[in-house]
């Protein structure tokens, strides 16, 4: 791994940690899936490789927290696989983080946007 | 070592870390993980390649890490009490032993705080706190006679302080017990 893929995956780690939650309540919304392919769509992204041995244990933790509901269901001559989808409380959650995301890339992408040497100003003031 | 065994192996491990949860739960776990598995070989072999069990356990990581994860906020319930923080490093280690002997050690102490006080009450003249000469040494003792060169400190105060300090422990003891119980086994 180059020195520059390797300050790429830090940095990817970190954002990760607090946004994962929201891109798995995202990526259930309106559909259900059952953890390998909900692994592998994410891993289709190249920021959000996830190991299973984190995916796994925060699925768990999602369900706890009822913001998820996991069904078994097997269908025809496959193993039987467990599904998850949003639970009620995990819609308003998504809701919630999801305003919360776009405002912090809007004001994140206004910082970037205004350099120095002037003072930034807060849009709408 | 055959990749089945392999995978048996893993789970077999990864259930005895899953322990402390209910049964039924770390079953649910075991299962999940066992599916994903043997969706990915399959998957593997799918697409020409070599099944790799290996690699797939190596995703999921070492058993005793894994089941930490699934462990620890399930655990989690409830918080301790303020001032407490430093006991959830002990609290992973603990064990029965560990448990009782702190409960023995101590419930054992505020006992003997309390028969001293009590003891004072009846008995005041055997028993009470000597300050050495020069105050180098403290003594609590049952003696007839008073050491030489002492003189008795705390006097009668001795029956408050003893008694209440016993019960200041027999309290304590009983609060870093119920945070230990929740992550006995």
């Amino acid at each position: 791994m180059t020195k520059q893929e390797n300050s790429n995956e830090k940095w990817d780690v970190q954002l990760r940690k607090g946004t994962l939650e929201l891109v798995i309540l995202a990526a259930l919304k309106e559909r259900s899936l059952y953890g390998l392919e909900l692994l592998k769509l994410l891993h289709s992204f190249e920021t959000m490789k996830i190991t299973e041995g984190t995916f796994y244990p925060l699925m768990d933790r999602l369900k706890r927290d009822e913001l998820v509901s996991a069904l078994w269901h097997q269908e025809g001559e496959s193993r039987p696989r467990k599904y998850y989808q949003l639970a009620q409380k995990g819609e308003q959650k998504l809701e919630l983080l999801t305003s919360r995301w776009r405002q912090s890339v809007e004001e994140i992408e206004y910082i970037i946007q205004n350099p120095g040497p002037k003072a930034i100003k807060k849009t709408g003031e | 070592m055959s990749e089945r065994e392999q995978i048996h192996h893993y789970l077999k491990d990864l259930s005895k870390y899953l322990s402390r949860l209910d049964k039924l739960s770390a079953d649910e776990v075991i299962r999940e993980i066992e599916s994903h598995i043997l969706d990915a070989l399959e998957i593997q072999e799918q697409n020409g390649q070599q099944s790799d069990a290996q690699a797939v356990l190596d995703g999921f990581g070492e058993p005793r890490e894994l089941a930490n994860q699934y462990v620890e906020h399930m655990l989690k319930g409830t918080p301790p009490p303020r001032g407490f923080k430093a006991i959830q490093t002990v609290k992973k280690g603990v064990t029965k032993s560990l448990y009782y002997s702190m409960g023995f050690f101590g419930f054992g102490i505020s006992l003997f705080l309390i028969i001293i006080g009590l003891s004072k009450l009846f008995m005041p003249d055997l028993i009470g706190v000597w300050s050495a000469t020069h105050g180098n040494s403290v003594i609590i003792t049952f003696s007839e006679h008073a050491y030489s060169n002492s003189t008795e400190i705390l006097g009668y105060w001795l029956i408050p302080i003893a008694i209440l300090l016993g019960i200041g422990i027999a309290r304590l003891t009983k609060k870093v017990l119920a945070v230990l119980k929740e992550s006995l086994q």
